[in-house]
């Protein structure tokens, strides 16, 4: 009995399935067909949205799965003189699966866009039925289920106004989409690696992640980090390439992140191959994103080790003979930097001013290349466990701290004021009155070795690019000898004077020219500290550059002081602990400012809004409205310090001139919402709208009311901004 | 630093810097690998050299496999290309404990029951040989000429679909590299995107 029942109803629920026909639940997804209008009209296109939710922690794919999985396909069934176009997707995420594959899906709900467009001969009063066949696959972790689904909807023919109950599932799903670009993307792939290469102007302050999604299969390995740089206003993205990387265009999305940012930017872009275009990134600061982790450079269990997870060849393809030669090589050359330059020198010539012993001179110069190998070991592991770790860091990783900078910058001010005789570094062995380069002993030369490397690495970024790439790609060991021959090579010159009799006989006798040659000297130091200061500039700002300059001043102040208290013999505690004080006060004041990349962020864009080119008020309702009554043309935009593409807008079309003065010409009021908090009064304002996200561009002509603005496309260009005021 | 020292420490960093290994290439020589079969007997690539070999990964219970299975279509496949002198190498990768993963006796069963026909069934349970040749799905195919370069990896058809209706009207990519071999001509379509179900490597 109970079987007949079941069968029974099992019959009826299968006729009643064509009404039940939207929203159809599969065992594993449940999908949805939306349209935006309520109505048909004739000849005007309509958007549908096609809803695909997973069941928990299963998921589904992108117009490129990945390595594996399969894309939504959607067949329709439209009457006569209809057209579907193509699935619009949004924006995939990376799915790693297993340590060896990465797929391209959704790891919960989606919604896919399609414009349907009606013939113009549509007659009123009658109705359109539309059917979908979906079929999609859905996997979890463990298994893959291929699903598909038939979606009925039917309209009215009418007049294709936009149905309100479905504005806020259409505003998240367009918020959702990859903005489409025009930008000049060129590409190239060279020897197993793959370069894409686009204008940029943001500064690549705050950026955290940079991702390339291609449509096209077998350009890239979906499993290897994806390295990206910001210089010169480039962006350029390096991966390795793959299967068949020989397509001559290329369509895919590009996402950028900043920090803060709850979610990347997204960018859909065509590019062309261009022969020319080199596969390798300059020298400089990368950031990687992607490979088998969670989007870090850089993890466990994947067999190639190290941030190179995908084992490739070392980018360049630099052989490690050549690599090791082109370390002692490049050392040697430090040697001749100013920021090395003058410590070599004073201890090269303390060696002759001592008449030292020949066991005496090598017992130094070992000393001296102890001190050199020891610190550039410890550095280089320091940069090898980063990377390890997953921290995205290049050799100069202690560059891109503005804090380490300006330390560094401070340390050289330090000793060029030693060596100028403001103040004097005092041991117990070499007595008073010596310069910190002479003081004596294997011990002395030890330490001497230790401050030598640490202040040549500034200088070693420049030229040393292709030994030191190859360090990242290659294991943790040989990474390491690279680094101990460039020790090694910069600590040559001291082994040969303190081995090779005849070379310290070359040396120039000592006499009292070495004191103003000690003073010289320290110029090259101060150079050193201008150049390092000029780069706290450009990561930071002006502001902090001054901040640090002033910390530079009040610490010359300070060692003043104790160079004073040295001269008169006055206790050497007071004239330190009076240093130590100035220096700390002054450090613990400018620190914020030299760490905060948010501060001249903010600080910039506050600047920019007031003094530049556009006068902008704060947005608020009672500011619109009260704008909107007196008859004034108003233009509103909302933004974000983490939105990248309000950046590039801004940069691009805003700020130029000849917008302002169209819009001064046209008495154009402006106001500006800033999202960066995420408030709810802007994200409402937003909502109303249509829109679940920034950027938004709106203007309000004459006697428009709050309700009717234009809103203007999600990309701006200066003659569009220009025309749409005039 | 000893000048002998210095010396022994270069020469032993050139001998550790073998070159990196280097992804499957179509073109190049197909990754040399050893694997125990379902009756316990190891293959090697290299004991089919003068033969042209088929690699199949395999997974029962992926519906992509599924589709070619049930259909009949892959068993036909095996044995026109057995009967010709191919060696066809059936590979599974599953891990222990994932979708997919049969014991020896289990794999037997299932050959038997699906009257497939390979000329090996191969454990690969700790994914050495799927990691070698990159394994992404099941199915992956690949086609190793006599003279054991590869000439073809990628889909066993254009049609990624998990549809069997899809078959007749596909094109075979492992029939088509398969006569081009045989006729001494070069495979047109050499690398294609592969499609199927992630292989389940441990």
């Amino acid at each position: 009995m109970l079987k007949t029942v079941s069968l029974a109803a099992a019959i009826v629920v299968a006729a009643l399935s064509p009404v039940l026909a939207n929203p159809v639940q599969r065992p594993h997804t449940t999908v949805g067909l939306v349209a935006e209008t309520a109505s048909v009209a004739p000849g005007k296109p309509l958007t549908l949205a096609l809803t695909m939710t997973p069941q928990e922690k299963w998921h589904t794919y992108w117009k490129n799965p990945g390595d594996s999985g399969m894309e939504t396909t959607v067949t329709w069934d439209l009457p006569p003189g209809f057209s579907a176009g193509d699935l619009e997707y949004p924006t995939p995420g990376r799915l790693p699966f297993g340590g060896e594959l990465v797929n391209f899906g959704y790891e919960g709900p989606s919604t896919l866009l399609v414009t349907l467009t009606p013939p113009a001969d549509l007659a009123p009063g009658s109705t359109v039925p539309i059917t979908a066949r979906a079929a999609w696959l859905v996997c979890d972790d463990q298994q893959c289920v291929p699903e598909d689904a038939e979606l009925k909807l039917t309209l009215p023919v009418g007049d294709g106004a936009i149905d309100p109950a479905n504005r806020d599932l259409f505003a998240r799903a367009r918020a959702a989409m990859p903005t489409p670009v025009d930008w000049p993307v060129r590409f190239n792939t060279l020897d197993d690696r793959f370069t894409l290469e686009m204008p940029w102007a943001l500064p690549e302050t705050g950026i955290e992640q940079v991702l390339f999604y291609p449509v096209e299969d077998g350009l890239i390995s979906y499993t290897a980090t994806q390295d990206a740089m910001v210089m010169n206003g480039t962006l350029r993205l390096t991966t390795k390439a793959g299967y068949k990387p020989d397509a001559a265009t290329l369509s895919g999305i590009l996402t950028v992140k900043l920090a803060g940012a709850p979610k990347p930017d997204a960018f859909f872009i065509t590019g062309e191959r261009d022969v020319e275009l080199p596969a390798l990134l300059p020298p400089g600061k990368v950031i990687t994103s992607g490979g088998l982790g969670d989007g870090h450079g850089g993890t466990a269990g994947t067999g190639a080790g190290g941030a190179g997870a995908d084992g490739s060849a070392a980018p360049g393809a630099i052989s490690l003979p050549l690599a090791l030669g082109s370390a002692l090589l490049g050392g040697l050359l430090l040697n001749l930097m100013p920021c090395v330059f003058p410590i070599l020198s004073l201890k090269a010539l303390s060696l002759a001013r001592a008449g030292e012993s020949a066991r005496g001179g090598r017992q130094e110069a070992l000393a001296y290349t102890g001190g050199v190998l020891l610190t550039m070991g410890l550095l280089g592991g320091l940069l090898l466990a980063l990377r390890a770790g997953g921290e995205a860091v290049g050799w100069a990783f202690h560059l891109q701290d503005p804090r380490m900078v300006a330390l560094l910058a401070l340390l050289m001010v330090a000793i060029g004021l030693n060596l100028a005789g403001v103040f004097e570094i005092t041991t117990r062995l070499a007595g008073a009155g010596q310069s910190l380069a002479s003081s004596g002993g294997a011990k002395g030369a030890f330490w001497t070795g230790a401050l030598a490397v640490l202040v040549a690495t500034p200088c070693t970024a420049p030229f040393m690019a292709a030994a030191l790439g190859a360090t990242l790609a290659l294991p943790p060991a040989l990474g390491m000898a690279i680094y101990l021959a460039l020790g090694l090579g910069m600590a040559l010159p001291f082994l040969a004077l303190g081995y090779v009799a005849p070379l310290r006989r070359l040396l120039p006798r000592p006499g009292a020219w070495m004191d103003t040659f000690r003073r010289v000297l320290a110029f090259p130091m101060f150079a050193t500290a201008l150049w390092l200061f000029w780069i706290v500039g450009r990561q930071v700002g002006l502001d902090a550059m001054v901040a640090g300059l002033a910390v530079a001043l009040l610490m010359a102040l300070a060692l003043w002081l104790v160079g004073r208290a040295q001269e008169t013999g006055r206790p050497m505690r007071l004239g330190w602990a009076l240093a130590a004080l100035l220096i700390g006060v002054t450090g613990g004041l400018a620190a914020p400012r030299l760490g905060s990349a948010d501060a001249a962020a903010g600080e910039n864009a506050g600047t920019r809004l007031a003094s530049g080119t556009l006068t902008a008020e704060p947005f608020s309702d009672a500011a619109l409205d009260t704008l909107l009554a007196s008859g004034t043309p108003t233009f509103v935009y909302f933004t974000a310090d983490w939105c990248v593409t309000c950046k590039l807008n801004e940069r691009a079309a805003l700020e130029r001139p000849q917008v302002a003065e169209a819009f001064r010409e046209a008495g154009v009021a402006v106001l500006v919402g800033d999202w960066t908090r995420r408030d709810d009064t802007i994200a409402a304002v937003l909502r109303r709208y249509g829109r679940d996200g920034v950027p938004l561009y709106l203007f309000f002509p004459k006697g428009a009311d709050r309700d009717q603005p234009q809103v203007l496309p999600q990309i701006l260009t200066p003659p569009l901004l220009i025309e749409t005021v005039a | 630093m000893k000048p002998k020292t210095l010396l022994s420490a270069l020469a032993v960093t050139i001998a550790i810097s073998a070159p990196a290994f280097a992804a499957p290439k179509v073109g190049a020589p197909a990754p040399a690998f050893t694997a125990t079969d379902i009756n316990g007997k190891t293959h090697a690539l290299s004991d089919y050299k003068g033969k042209t070999v088929v690699l199949e990964w395999h997974n029962p219970e992926c519906p992509f496999v599924k589709k070619h299975y049930d259909s009949g279509n892959m068993q036909a496949l095996q044995k026109s290309a057995t009967s010709d002198g191919v060696v066809w190498l059936t590979i599974n990768t599953s891990a222990e404990g994932k979708q997919g993963h049969l014991t020896p006796q289990a794999a037997k069963d299932l050959l038997a029951a699906q009257k497939a026909a390979p000329s090996a069934y191969l454990l690969d349970t700790d994914g050495k040989v799927g990691r070698l040749y990159e394994a992404k799905t099941t199915p992956h195919m690949f086609v190793i000429d006599p003279k054991g370069t590869l000439v073809y990896m990628g889909a066993i058809d254009d049609k990624p679909t998990a549809n069997p209706d899809d078959i007749k009207t596909a094109k075979n990519y492992v029939t088509a590299a398969l006569a081009s071999v045989k006729a001494g001509q070069p495979v047109a379509d050499s690398a294609t995107k592969p499609y199927g179900c992630s292989v389940k490597y441990n």
